[in-house]
């Protein structure tokens, strides 16, 4: 099992930089209209079944994720706080790892500072006390490194359940997935039941703090399927560059003599 | 020479700075006026998202950012589609910023960092809103134009609303073949459902 596991992901990787060739090809013509660099289209050769997939996702989304999500919102603030930092805290050995192959000596420094403190002062990570005294919390992924190291995105996917993705991104979510040390002790011990319990309260813990913008989104698309296509790259673009300043993403050339 | 230069950096530092707050003053009461109508409960759904769509029509750049989400189908349409869709466009924007507020309850706000960007001649004005469980940041792309302010892009967790509004528009007009008077009648048609589900 682990070496056909290594080999969809040596098969992944190594076949990526062909994909990403095909995406970087897709771009906007801007005619008469005043444009930045934007690209209009990404690159999506499978959407006809992402649209499939997307709309199973949207109807368990509405049906289980949702509901749930808002009765979590329901627990008194201070428990989901916990829950969120708890989880939090679990993906930090992972993101100093990714820092640390991103060569970001300094935050991952502060990362591993966060992760003691957290654990220890903080009763196993539900108390961000670290944030308090000034180590900000900072995310990064095998998705972003692979980026960093100059890796395309490849094509659009939406997988089941998980959502909108791209293949450098999936294959950067299976590297987490085998990789993170805590997972690892779980299956180690016999207890993988832990999987995909964390998976789904990051999903429910995460979502609860989206409810109003996905349905704002959702119900005010001419193509959601599009428009949360166009969310996620936006996001991903960002979270890769570690744009923590808006003045960084592109501006939209928006014609005021027009009014 | 170098006292002058140091004088007119000065200068540029301090206009630099009354522009930010100007521009930040100004967006604060706007965004005031329309939590004003969230928090007042006497008023109806209907007359609630009139209001905000007055609000929100008078302040964002709506002609410009409709032109730009059209993209290439702009060009090809004559004068009165063209005015047809600003106008379907203008109702499209109000409605997806009234229902991103229909989740609004009391939550406090603060306006907290204001960047002018010369080159571009844009602020972008960071307002970070807080909740039981942590705080949000929107940012406002604003720019001045005519002795007024106009919002030309707003910024959800790193989500530009203009630039998801052309991917998305895009979308659609190519199943229409860029024929923004056939465009017209989907986004009417979108229009009808997202307002009665914002009054309802």
């Amino acid at each position: 099992m682990p070496f056909l596991k290594i080999i969809i992901i040596s098969f992944l990787f190594f076949t990526m930089p062909i994909w990403a060739k095909g995406s970087d090809s897709v771009k906007t013509s801007s005619l008469d209209f005043e444009t930045s660099n934007f690209e209009d289209e990404i690159y999506d050769p499978f959407e006809p079944v992402n649209r499939v997939i997307f709309s199973f996702n949207n109807t368990a989304d509405k049906i289980i994720l949702e509901p749930v999500a808002k009765g979590y919102k329901k627990l008194p603030p201070p428990i989901q706080t916990g829950i969120g930092n708890f989880i939090n805290n679990l993906k930090m050995p992972l993101v100093i790892v990714n820092q640390l192959l991103q060569k970001q000596g300094k935050n991952a420094v502060e990362s591993s500072g966060r992760f003691v403190i957290n654990s220890t002062a903080g009763l196993f990570g539900l108390i961000d006390v670290a944030e308090k005294i000034g180590l900000e919390q900072k995310q990064e992924d095998f998705g972003q490194t692979l980026a960093t190291w100059g890796v395309g995105d490849g094509f659009y996917v939406v997988l089941p359940i998980f959502g909108p993705s791209n293949l450098r991104d999936t294959t950067g979510m299976v590297l987490t997935y085998t990789t993170d040390p805590i997972n690892y002790y779980a299956v180690s011990e016999g207890e993988a039941w832990v999987l995909p319990v964390r998976t789904a309260t990051n999903a429910i813990d995460q979502r609860s703090k989206i409810i109003d913008e996905v349905n704002a989104l959702r119900d005010n698309s001419l193509d959601y399927y599009t428009a949360v296509k166009s969310s996620y790259y936006q996001n991903r673009k960002a979270a890769i560059l570690n744009i923590d300043d808006n003045s960084q993403t592109p501006l939209p050339l928006i014609s005021i003599e027009f009014e | 020479m170098h006292l002058f230069f140091k004088i007119v950096f000065f200068i540029f530092l301090i206009i630099q700075s009354v522009s930010a707050s100007e521009s930040s003053n100004w967006l604060k009461t706007e965004i005031d006026f329309i939590l004003k109508a969230y928090k007042n409960s006497s008023t109806t759904s209907e007359s609630r998202f009139l209001m905000i769509e007055n609000t929100i029509n008078y302040n964002f750049a709506g002609a410009g950012i409709a032109k730009f989400v059209a993209g290439k189908a702009w060009a090809g349409a004559n004068k009165n589609t063209k005015k047809e869709y600003l106008k379907l466009f203008k109702r499209h924007l109000a409605l997806n910023i009234a229902s991103m507020m229909q989740g609004y309850s009391d939550q406090k706000y603060e306006l907290i960092n204001n960047k002018y960007d010369s080159k571009s001649k844009v602020s972008l004005i960071d307002m970070e809103i807080y909740n039981d469980t942590g705080s949000l940041i929107v940012t406002w792309r604003v720019k001045k134009s005519k002795e007024r302010y106009y919002i030309i892009d707003l910024l959800v967790a790193d989500i530009s609303l203009v630039v998801t509004k052309r991917s998305e528009f895009n979308s659609m007009l190519k199943t229409v073949n860029y024929d923004l008077y056939k465009f017209n009648k989907l986004l009417k048609d979108q229009n009808e459902s997202s307002f009665n589900k914002i009054i309802n």
